[in-house]
C-alpha cells in the first residue's frame, strides 16, 4: 500500500487517545497498586477498605470522563496538508485552528514516545518559529503515514522555494539519478525520491493517485503488531547519508566524565569511605547530619539523576546524516526522535568541551533552531559527544561554507587557541580584572560568512553565528568596564541554548566589531536569502552523496530498524567529509 | 571617542518631557518611602533620622540618574538599520536591521499620554533584542512606526 499525506480533512489514528493518555492510565494503575500493596510497602491498612472502594469508584468515574474526553478530542481533531501549509483543527469547546506555512518551515520532527514506538505509531511536529505554541503537532499517526507526511512536507517546502526561484536547479538531477540507480532494492516507492525539489512534481501526482485509497483506518488491530506492514510512502525520503554516529560506549563515557554524574557518584563513595575509616561515634554523628539534611539532598539527587537520564535518553543511538531535505538527526533510547532541519535553518552553533573531556578530545555541539521550544537537550543537540573530527564534520553539516580558505584549520585553532592565535581579536590585558582566569582565552574572529566567538579556559567554548542569521546586535559597557576601556558585544540569536556574547573586548575593537558586523550581516542577508537554500546546499549535498557506498534510506519500509541499530552501517573515519574540501555552494 | 559614534548616524534625542514623565512615576514610591521613614523618625527622634536621610539621598540620586539617562537616550535611523542608545553609567547600544524586525509596538501609559509621549518597541525573532525608545512625541512615534514598518517590509528577510 502507498501512504500519502491527506489533502482532505483527516482524523488522527483512532488509537491516539490511548497513546496520548497513557500517563493517566499509568497514574490510575499506580494508585491501584498503592492501595492494594501490603502495608510494609507503604500501602493502606485494613481500616482503609471502605474508603478504598469509594476512591476506586471515583477513580473509575474519572477514568470514564478521561476516556470520553479523549474520544471527543480525537473526533474533533483533524488535519490536512495543502500545497503551502499544514492545517490542524482541534478543541472540543474552544475550537483552535492552526496553520503552519511551509515557506516558514524551520524543522520537522517525527517523534515516537515509548508506547507509540512499541505499537508502531509516531507524532509529527512541524516547527515554524511563530513563538509560543506555534508548533503544529500531529499526534499520533501510523509510522508509515508520519514518514509519508514528513517527506511530502519537506518536498513541498523545497518545491515552493524552487517555484519562487523560477528555475530548476542544475546539478540536482544527475545526482538523483545515480542515487536511485544505486538503490534498486528500495522499490517503486522511491519513484518520486531524490532531493526534495526533484520529488515535488512526482509527489503531487502520486498523492492525487493515492487519495482514492485514503488512509486505511479500518485495520486497527493489525497495527498493534509491532513491525506490521507500514506501507510505502508515496514520496520517499530524500536520499540520506549518515555521517556521524555516536557509539553507546562513548556516550556513557561522556556522561561518566560529566560534573553532575561525578557529584552523584561522590556521595555514596564518600559515605563508603566514611564507614570504613571513621569510628562508630563519628559515623553516628555523620549519619544523623545526613539524615536531617536528607530532604535537602533529594532535589539535588533528582536534578543530577535527571541530567544523567536526559543525556542518556536523548543521546543514545545518535546518528547525524545529510540529505537534500537538510540535516537529519535521529536519536533516543526510550523516546526516539527523527529531526529534519532544512539547510540554513540553524541560527547559531556552540562547541563545548568540559575540562574532563579534554584528555579524550571530546566536544559537544548545540544549535539554536528557531521554533524549537522544548527542553534543549531533546531537540537542540547537534552532537552529544564526538571527537574533534566529528565536531568539525557536524559543524560542516549545518554550515557548509565557512567563508575561510582553511576552515578545518581555523576551527581547530579556534577550539584550542589563546590570544591572537588563529587570527582572533583577543580581549585586552585590562580585561583580566573581570576575567582573571580566562581573559587570554576570550576572542572573536569574523570569516566571510560567520562570526566565531571563543572563550573558556577550563570549559572551552566556541560559538559560530552565520552573518545572515544575526537578528540584532548589542553593545554594552558598565562603569568598571569603562575604567578598563573594554566593552561587551552581544549577537542576538533566536531562543535556544546558544547565546553568542563577546565579553570584554577592547573598546575600539568592540566599536569596530559592532559596525563591521552590522555591515556584514546586511550584505549577507542581501546575498543569501533562505529561499535560495536549495541552490547553495544541494550541490554540496550531492557531492557527499555521490561518494562511494551511498545509502538510500528506505524510510518507508522498515524505518524503525534504522533507529534501533545505529551501529550497523556505522561510521568509519573515511566517511567523515573533509571540511578542508570546501563546497562549491558558497562561491555561487 | 569615548563612546560609540557610528558614521552616518544622526542621533535623534528623546523628548525632554520624558524627565517629568519618569519623575512622576518615580514620585509615588519615593514619597511612600519617605513617609514610612520620616514618621518613626519624628516619633522617636535621634538616630532614627538616619533612615529618612538615606532615603532622601537615594531619591536625589535616582532623580539625578533619571535626568542624566533621558539626556543619553537617542535613536538613529540608518540605511539598513536602526540604532538605539541609552544609559550613561551602564551604556548600551542596540543595532536592529530593518529586515529583522518582526513587529513594531507603540504604547503609552497614562502619565506618558498626558504629556504626549509614547514608547516605540521593536521586536525581532530574538528575545534578547532590547530595542525600545521611550519618550517619543505621540505624532513622531506614529510616523516612526510607519517608517520602520515600511522599511522592514522593503528589506524583509526570512529568519
Amino acid at each position: 500500500m502507498v501512504n500519502t499525506a491527506p489533502r482532505e480533512w483527516t482524523r488522527m489514528h483512532p488509537v491516539s487517545p490511548f497513546l496520548g493518555a497513557w500517563s493517566v492510565f499509568g497514574a490510575i494503575g499506580a494508585y491501584w497498586f498503592f492501595n492494594n500493596a501490603p502495608e510494609w510497602a507503604g500501602g493502606g491498612g485494613d481500616g482503609w477498605r471502605p474508603a478504598i472502594i469509594t476512591l476506586v469508584l471515583i477513580g473509575l468515574v474519572i477514568a470514564v470522563f478521561v476516556v470520553a474526553g479523549a474520544y471527543l478530542s480525537w473526533r474533533m481533531t483533524t488535519y490536512r496538508i495543502t500545497d503551502d501549509s499544514v492545517e490542524l483543527r482541534k478543541g472540543i469547546l474552544f475550537r483552535q485552528s492552526k496553520q503552519a506555512r511551509l515557506d516558514r518551515l524551520q524543522a520537522v520532527d517525527v517523534v515516537q514516545p515509548l508506547l507509540a514506538r512499541v505499537f508502531g505509531f509516531a507524532a509529527v511536529r512541524i516547527e515554524v518559529a511563530g513563538g509560543e505554541g506555534s508548533t503544529v503537532a500531529l499526534e499520533y499517526l501510523r509510522l508509515g503515514d508520519a514518514e509519508a507526511l514528513r517527506n511530502e512536507i519537506l518536498a513541498l517546502a523545497a518545491g515552493i522555494k524552487q517555484a519562487r526561484q523560477g528555475t530548476a536547479i542544475p546539478g540536482t538531477m544527475p545526482g538523483t539519478g545515480t542515487m536511485l540507480g544505486s538503490g534498486p532494492s528500495v522499490g517503486a516507492g522511491l519513484a518520486g525520491a531524490g532531493p526534495a525539489g526533484a520529488g515535488f512534481s512526482g509527489g503531487a501526482e502520486a498523492s492525487e493517485h493515492g487519495s482514492e485509497h485514503g488512509s486505511d483506518h479500518g485495520a486497527v488491530l493489525r497495527d498493534f503488531i509491532p513491525g506490521a506492514d507500514q506501507g510505502v510512502p508515496a514520496i520517499a525520503a530524500a536520499a540520506e547519508r549518515d555521517l556521524l554516529v555516536v557509539p553507546p560506549g562513548r556516550l556513557i563515557g561522556s556522561i561518566v566524565l560529566s560534573g553532575p554524574f561525578l557529584w552523584l557518584a561522590a556521595i555514596p563513595l564518600g559515605l563508603l569511605v566514611a564507614v570504613l575509616v571513621l569510628t562508630s561515634e563519628v559515623e553516628h554523628m555523620l549519619f544523623a547530619i545526613i539524615g536531617s539534611s536528607f530532604a535537602g539532598l533529594i532535589p539535588v539527587l533528582f536534578a543530577g539523576a535527571g541530567f544523567v537520564w536526559s543525556r542518556l535518553n536523548t543521546g543514545f543511538g545518535f546518528v547525524a546524516g545529510i540529505s537534500a531535505d537538510g540535516v537529519r538527526l535521529r536519536h533516543g533510547l526510550l523516546e526516539t526522535r527523527r529531526q529534519t532541519v532544512p539547510p540554513g535553518r540553524v541560527q547559531a552553533v556552540q562547541m563545548h568541551q568540559p575540562l574532563l573531556w579534554r584528555r579524550r578530545g571530546w566536544w559537544r555541539l548545540s544549535v539554536n533552531v528557531a521554533g524549537y521550544q522544548e527542553s534543549e537537550a531533546n531537540v537542540s543537540t547537534l552532537l552529544p559527544v564526538g571527537t574533534q573530527a566529528d565536531a568539525l564534520a557536524a559543524l560542516w553539516l549545518v554550515l557548509p561554507d565557512l567563508g575561510d580558505p582553511d576552515p578545518a584549520g581555523t576551527i581547530a585553532r579556534a577550539m584550542t587557541g589563546t590570544g591572537a592565535e588563529g587570527g582572533f581579536t583577543a580581549s585586552p590585558r585590562s580585561s583580566r580584572w573581570f576575567d582573571p582566569f580566562q581573559w587570554k582565552h576570550r576572542g572573536v574572529r569574523a570569516t566571510d560568512t560567520a562570526l566565531l566567538i571563543r572563550q573558556g579556559r577550563w570549559v572551552r567554548e566556541l560559538v559560530v553565528v552565520p552573518h545572515e542569521r544575526t537578528q540584532s546586535l548589542g553593545l554594552s559597557q558598565g562603569p568598571l568596564q569603562r575604567a578598563a576601556e573594554v566593552a561587551t558585544v552581544v549577537v542576538h540569536s533566536t531562543p535556544g541554548p546558544v547565546s553568542p556574547v563577546a565579553c570584554h573586548l577592547s573598546r575600539d575593537d568592540a566599536f569596530a566589531l559592532l559596525e563591521e558586523q552590522a555591515a556584514r550581516a546586511a550584505t549577507s542577508r542581501k546575498r543569501q536569502t533562505p529561499e535560495q537554500w536549495l541552490a547553495t546546499v544541494v550541490p554540496a549535498v550531492d557531492e557527499v552523496l555521490a561518494g562511494d557506498d551511498v545509502t538510500v534510506a528506505p524510510d518507508g519500509e522498515r524505518p524503525a530498524q534504522r533507529g534501533d541499530a545505529p551501529g550497523s552501517g556505522g561510521l568509519t573515519d573515511n566517511q567523515v567529509p573533509d571540511p578542508t574540501q570546501h563546497t562549491p555552494g558558497g562561491e555561487r | 571617542m569615548t563612546w560609540f559614534e557610528p558614521e552616518g548616524a544622526s542621533w535623534t534625542y528623546v523628548d525632554r518631557k520624558l524627565i517629568p514623565a519618569r519623575l512622576i512615576t518615580f514620585a509615588v514610591p519615593a514619597l511612600l518611602m519617605l513617609a514610612a521613614t520620616v514618621v518613626p523618625a519624628v516619633i522617636f527622634g535621634g538616630a532614627v533620622w538616619i533612615a529618612p536621610a538615606v532615603v532622601a539621598v537615594g531619591v536625589a540620586w535616582t532623580t539625578w540618574v533619571i535626568v542624566r539617562q533621558v539626556g543619553a537616550h537617542a535613536w538613529a535611523e540608518r540605511d539598513d538599520d536602526l540604532l538605539v542608545k541609552r544609559g550613561r553609567m551602564f551604556r548600551r547600544v542596540t543595532v536592529v536591521p530593518y529586515g529583522r524586525m518582526q513587529f513594531v509596538e507603540v504604547e503609552a501609559g497614562p502619565v506618558a499620554r498626558a504629556l504626549g509621549l509614547a514608547r516605540v518597541q521593536l521586536h525581532t525573532a530574538s528575545p534578547g533584542t532590547d530595542a525600545s525608545i521611550s519618550g517619543v512625541p505621540t505624532q513622531e512615534a506614529a510616523r516612526l512606526r510607519d517608517r520602520l514598518t515600511a522599511r522592514g517590509e522593503a528589506t524583509l528577510a526570512g529568519l
